[in-house]
């Protein structure tokens, strides 16, 4: 059992300005559920909440600090401009979205499926290809009917749109979008109500609420966290994850219906290329902070050519191109003209850079060590960060608003206080364990990729050689991709 | 197998019911007499002359008062009550899913006997399709738990929606008009702490609604549960308290049913049953046929 610290401890170790009697002389406003954070996953639970029948009567706030409406995709998004933050969908997490109605109002043309992955190792070349026609044995082929997509490409905005179009349909929410969460106090035990294990909530606005659910959805610094007093362990990577959008000369190997999404393991770290609409594709670099610094530094030919270097070149050719000052372009030119690559297995060529797609951010682990407190629970970002190698750091946070919002619908049937540790016991259990061992797993790939030389890289290639040649264990690693 | 065991069963059970009468009463029985009821009741030397009628054990008592203060701890010693409380609404939900010609109405009103500090009572009044509820409970101090728990939710606190008295069954007026009783009457896991079930459920039954239900929950008096309430539960596991339970004290499923057959209760298809177990790690199972062995929900219908 994770620990528990009471909230009145907790609370002294806050980090958030306390407050005393002023705010608690009027009496908050009472509520349900209150959300704070409208990002994917605090969005996805509460259209869960108002899409079920059962926690339709919840009386539910969400509070965001930014502008919601300022930040949808509109609806006249031209098709060759693209957002930088995009995730991997998976066929789980679209499912999720389809059971509560969301998915329908999704942007679909701006999201590409893609049926293939090919990840390998930059220093043996072993590789691995995922798809599910390989997956399957010849003995039981795939039928027609079954899907061949393996994730959807989608950008994180047009998720929230489309999760924030689905939650307005519904109604019912007070969305208190632009307001901050200036403070959360523990409410007072007064003759005719104890408040004294709820979360008061001050806001930006000047009102207060109080939660018999609290729910932190607000991100890798949770301020709610901070405020139930629930430890986050972790480390840095000392890696930064470079993202752009990228234009390439054609819409890949496979055509516009078979997309192909493409991974080589470097030994610092992943450099990914994420098919999207048409001829676009969506990069994520993994690196060092100087490299990333130095990537984003860099004249749109230059780093376009870094990136076709980084799928074919040696590590060795990498890191001499990544002392040059500029003239990556010519200098990769000049090499590839001498050296023998076999194209088809690579991604098609980048020939230019969205402007102003160019960003990165530092890669953390993170795992809160507990999802749940006396009438707090953490969804999202908010409970645990991973490392983007395995795209699934959205798609956890979607796991986490399904189950929470099953465990608040159970709670509510059997007449629970949905608040009580009790009733938010099931979530904990229920997404603890299997967050924590995807976090695991995409640690100790980081760690077995992150070596350059020595009898590990021939097992590791061993292992990708190997896996590629079983079916059966292929299939597993793809339902698990797949979230199936 | 249940058919043999069951002759000796319903003997041990009437045995039980009748043993007021028949046996010549212990030091005990003396001062906690046959009126009152529950586990948790008369408490202290004081209420149990105030109650001179009660009829529950003395012993039971302070044993109880000893609970009270952790009574909501999700981690104390009432953890399994707690969890088994949301399978009591299924349960339930389940006895008043069948149907029947005259139906309840859409909104229900509730009696809960043996209320301790609330746990099921509050859960109940939450339900979207309570009317009421009325929890009673002849120990004050479990009861002032339960009053001050429900402040802590505004819900509860909406007129009528839940009702705490400190009385025993007996003390309880019996309304004049059937229309005015209660839909369900609820009694958990109080059955097996009570010196006389039949008198004690006579009482219960004055309170139902015609069409209404009787539900209780309680423990098989077998040799396994005997193992898993007082040797493993208690001893080895220590997940509930010792001296909680006293074996003697156990009602079988098939003594309820004839008792209540001989009532005129449950007919056409007005008596269910279930049987659950606890698992360690995994907390409580319903097991079809293990109402034969451990605990058990048993819900009885007064006929229209
Ligand atoms: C730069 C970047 C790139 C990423 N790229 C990828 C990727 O390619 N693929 C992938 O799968 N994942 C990626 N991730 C991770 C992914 O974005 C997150 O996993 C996902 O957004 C988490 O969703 P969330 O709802 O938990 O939190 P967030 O999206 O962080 O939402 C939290 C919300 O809470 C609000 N908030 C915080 N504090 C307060 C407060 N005090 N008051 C009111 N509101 C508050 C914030 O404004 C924010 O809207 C990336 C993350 C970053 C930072």
């Amino acid at each position: 059992m994770s620990p528990r610290l009471p909230l009145r401890v907790q609370w002294a170790r806050s980090s958030l300005p306390r407050r005393f009697a002023s705010s608690s002389a009027t009496s908050p406003e009472i509520y349900d559920v209150v959300c704070v954070g409208g990002g994917p996953a605090g969005l996805s639970l509460l259209t869960g909440l108002r899409a079920s029948a059962v926690t339709s009567n919840l009386k539910i706030a969400l509070i965001e600090g930014q502008d919601l409406q300022k930040n949808r995709l509109p609806q006249d998004a031209q098709l060759d401009r693209f957002s930088n933050r995009c995730s991997s969908l998976t066929p789980a997490s679209v499912k999720n979205l389809q059971e509560i109605g969301a998915w329908s109002h999704a942007n679909i043309a701006r999201i590409q499926p893609y049926q293939e992955m090919q990840v390998w190792d930059g220093v043996s070349d072993a590789r691995i290809s995922f798809d599910w026609d390989s997956a399957r044995s010849m003995l039981f082929p795939r039928k027609p009917t079954q899907p061949t997509t393996i994730a959807y490409m989608i950008e994180n905005v047009n998720t929230t749109t489309t999760l924030l179009d689905r939650l307005t349909e519904l109604g019912g929410v007070d969305i208190l979008s632009s307001t901050k969460v200036d403070t959360i106090e523990l409410g007072q035990n007064t003759e005719e109500l104890d408040l004294s294990s709820w979360p008061i909530l001050t806001l930006s606005n000047g009102r207060t609420l109080a939660a018999r659910l609290l729910v932190g959805a607000d991100g890798a610094n949770s301020p709610v966290r901070t405020f139930a007093g629930i430890p986050s362990r972790g480390f840095d990577y000392n890696r930064h994850g470079v993202v752009a959008t990228l234009r390439l000369e054609g819409p890949g190997r496979g055509g516009l219906d078979h997309k192909i999404a493409y991974q080589r393991f470097l030994p610092t770290g992943p450099i990914a290329m994420l098919p999207l609409p048409g001829n676009l594709s969506s990069l994520v670099w993994s690196t060092t902070p100087d490299r990333a610094t130095k990537l984003k530094s860099l004249s749109p030919p230059d780093f376009s050519a870094m990136i076709n270097a980084g799928f074919r070149l040696s590590p060795t050719d990498l890191d001499y191109l990544h002392t040059l000052p500029s003239g990556q372009a010519d200098e990769i030119a000049w090499r590839e003209k001498h050296m023998q690559v076999n194209e088809s297995s690579l991604p098609m060529k980048v020939i230019d850079i969205q402007p102003g797609t160019v960003a990165s951010f530092p890669l953390k682990m993170r795992h809160a060590d507990t999802y749940t407190g006396d009438r707090v629970a953490l969804v999202g970002d908010a409970a645990h960060t991973i490392h983007p190698l395995a795209g699934q750091g959205l798609n956890q946070g979607q796991g986490d608003a399904a189950a929470l919002a099953r465990t608040i619908k159970s709670a509510v049937e059997t007449g629970q206080d949905i608040g009580s540790l009790l009733a938010l016991e099931q979530y904990n259990s229920e997404r603890y364990a299997e967050n924590n061992a995807m976090l695991g797993v995409c640690d100790k790939l980081h760690r077995l990729y992150s070596i350059e030389s020595g009898p590990i890289v021939g097992l590791r290639s061993f292992g990708l050689r190997a896996v590629d040649s079983l079916s059966p264990l292929k299939s597993f690693f793809m339902g698990r991709a797949a979230g199936v | 197998m249940a058919s043999r065991s069951s002759s000796r069963a319903v003997h041990a059970f009437n045995r039980a019911f009748e043993q007021t009468s028949q046996r010549p009463l212990s030091k005990r029985q003396e001062t906690a007499s046959i009126t009152a009821l529950t586990i948790r009741c008369s408490s202290t030397a004081s209420q149990s002359s105030a109650h001179s009628q009660s009829s529950v054990d003395p012993s039971e008592v302070s044993h109880f008062n000893n609970l009270a203060e952790s009574w909501w701890d999700p981690h104390g010693p009432s953890r399994l009550l707690h969890l088994m409380n949301p399978l009591r609404h299924t349960f339930i939900s389940r006895c008043l899913s069948t149907p029947f010609r005259s139906p309840l109405p859409q909104k229900l009103q509730y009696l809960d006997v043996g209320c301790g500090g609330g746990i099921f009572a509050e859960s109940a009044a939450r339900l979207p399709s309570t009317k009421s509820v009325t929890a009673i409970d002849p120990t004050p101090e479990v009861l002032k738990i339960a009053e001050a728990h429900r402040k802590r939710d505004p819900t509860l606190l909406q007129p009528g929606r839940l009702t705490y008295l400190n009385k025993s069954i007996e003390e309880l007026s019996i309304p004049g008009a059937e229309k005015a009783k209660y839909d369900v009457v609820s009694l958990f896991e109080v059955l097996e702490h009570v010196s006389t079930p039949s008198s004690f459920l006579e009482q219960l039954m004055q309170h139902v609604k015609p069409g209404g239900w009787l539900v209780l929950s309680t423990i098989a008096r077998t040799w396994t549960s005997w193992m898993v309430t007082n040797v493993m539960a208690e001893d080895v596991f220590g997940i509930v308290p010792k001296g909680t339970h006293e074996w003697s004290k156990y009602v079988n499923e098939e003594e309820l049913r004839e008792w209540f057959v001989k009532k005129g209760w449950g007919s056409d298809g007005g008596m269910k049953v279930m049987g659950v177990v606890y698992v360690p790690g995994m907390g409580w199972k319903e097991v079809p046929g293990g109402e034969g062995w451990g605990n058990y929900f048993f819900g009885v219908r007064k006929s229209a």
